[in-house]
C-alpha cells in the first residue's frame, strides 16, 4: 500500500502550479536560506525549511486547500510558492505570494496569483479572498493593486504586527464594481 | 474533488486505532501545545506554532509516505496522542517518537501500546533496521516508556543537536530481537 496524494494541477501561460515534492526541497531550502528571505521571516535554516515545506503540503490535507510549487512549464524549475494560505493564527484564507530570487522580475507571481485568485472564485466558489500584507512590503503592495484588490482594514497580528487586508477583485472585474463595500463583511 | 491523504495505513491493538492525522484532531493538539505539557516538543507556544507543526507532521505523510499516527479511541475516534515514525531533513536517522496530549491520559498504558505497534509498523512495513528516540533531559516518563520498549541509553550515536546538555538517545532493540 502507498500513500497517494495529489491535489489540482493548474498551467498557465509560463508556469504549472503543482503540489510540492520533495525534489523541490533544495530549491526552497536554499531561497529560505538567502538574505532574500528577511521579506518572510528569515534567513532560515534548513530543518526549519523542511517543516516549512512539509506543513505546505499538510495544510492542503487538513484544510483540502493550499499553496502550490510553482514551476516553469517548459524546464520544471522552481520558481516560487503561491497560493491558497490558511494558518490558524490567520483571520481568514488568503492569496499568498513567495517568488524565488532567480524568478524575480518576469510577472511570475502576478500570473501565479491570478490562477490562485481565479482558483479560489471559480473553482471553490469561494464569496470572498483576500491578501493580508504589510504596507511597507511596497512590491507586494503594488501587486495586489495591480491585481484590482481593494484595501481592507488592517488585522494586527501578534507576531508579524499590522497586516492589512487587501480584499481581491473577482474575475471580470466584478470586485472593483463595487469599491466602496470593503469593511462591510 | 477535495484532496485527501490516501491509502494511510491503520493499524489496530487492542484499545486503540493508528491513523494519519486529520483535520479534527487539530483542536486537541493545539490545546496540548498551548500547555506546559508540551515542553518536550518546543512548546508551549501559540495555535501558530502549533498549526505550523502539525502541518508539518501531517505533510510529511505525503512527502515522505510514512508519518506519524494519531492514536486514537476506535470508538469515538477522539485523538489521545500521535507516535510512530519521525525523520525530518536534520534528523540525523530514523526516531520512533510519542506524545500523550491529556494527563488523564497517562499512566494507562495506551502510549506504551500505540508505540508498541507504530515501532513493529516501522519495522516490518517500513523495513527500518534499527530506531531511536530522541528525549529531553529531565522528561523522565518518556525514558521510562523508553525503557519498558526494551530501549537503551546509546552514547555513540549521533547527537541530535548542539544542545546543551544534549538530547538522551534511546535506541530500540533491533527487529530479530523483538521477533
Amino acid at each position: 500500500m502507498t500513500v497517494s496524494f495529489s491535489v489540482p494541477v493548474i498551467e498557465t501561460e509560463r508556469l504549472r502550479l503543482r503540489l510540492p515534492e520533495a525534489r523541490d526541497f533544495e530549491a526552497y531550502a536554499s531561497f529560505r536560506a538567502s538574505d532574500r528571505a528577511r521579506s518572510v521571516g528569515g534567513p532560515h535554516d534548513r530543518a526549519d525549511s523542511f517543516v516549512s515545506l512539509s506543513a505546505i503540503v499538510g495544510q492542503w490535507a487538513l484544510r483540502g486547500y493550499g499553496r502550490w510549487l510553482v514551476a516553469d512549464r517548459e524546464t520544471e524549475a522552481a520558481l516560487g510558492v503561491v497560493g491558497l494560505y490558511h494558518p490558524e493564527d490567520w483571520p481568514e484564507a488568503e492569496i499568498g505570494w513567495t517568488v524565488f530570487e532567480h524568478a524575480e522580475g518576469r510577472g511570475i507571481a502576478l500570473e501565479a496569483a491570478v490562477a490562485a485568485r481565479s482558483y479560489a472564485y471559480d473553482t471553490l466558489n469561494w464569496p470572498r479572498i483576500v491578501s493580508l500584507i504589510d504596507d511597507a512590503n511596497t512590491r507586494s503592495v503594488a501587486l495586489a493593486r495591480r491585481m484590482g484588490a481593494e484595501p481592507e482594514e488592517v488585522f494586527a497580528h501578534p507576531t508579524f504586527g499590522d497586516l492589512r487586508i487587501w480584499r481581491h477583485a473577482k474575475p471580470g472585474g466584478a470586485g472593483t464594481a463595487h469599491p466602496t463595500s470593503g469593511g462591510q463583511i | 474533488m477535495t484532496p485527501h491523504l490516501a491509502d494511510t495505513p491503520v493499524l489496530k491493538t487492542d484499545r486503540l486505532i493508528l491513523r494519519a492525522p486529520r483535520m479534527a484532531d487539530y483542536s486537541a493538539f493545539e490545546a496540548f501545545y498551548a500547555s506546559d505539557r508540551a515542553q518536550y516538543i518546543g512548546g508551549p507556544g501559540p495555535a501558530r506554532d502549533a498549526w505550523r507543526g502539525f502541518a508539518h507532521v501531517t505533510g510529511m505523510w505525503a512527502l515522505k509516505g510514512f508519518g506519524t499516527f494519531v492514536f486514537a479511541d476506535p470508538a469515538t475516534d477522539e485523538a489521545i496522542g500521535m507516535t510512530g515514525p519521525y525523520y525530518p531533513e536534520d534528523w540525523p536517522e530514523p526516531e520512533l517518537g510519542w506524545h500523550v496530549w491529556r494527563p488523564e491520559h497517562e499512566g494507562t498504558g495506551l502510549t506504551y501500546e500505540a508505540a508498541k505497534a507504530a515501532r513493529a509498523y516501522a519495522y516490518d512495513t517500513l523495513q527500518w533496521t534499527t530506531a531511536v528516540s530522541y528525549i529531553d533531559q529531565g522528561n523522565n516518563r518518556s525514558v521510562r516508556l523508553a525503557k519498558r520498549l526494551g530501549c537503551v541509553l546509546d552514547e555513540t550515536a549521533t547527537p541530535l543537536d548542539h544542545a546543551d546538555p544534549p538530547v538522551l538517545i534511546y535506541r530500540h532493540p533491533a527487529p530479530e530481537a523483538l521477533r
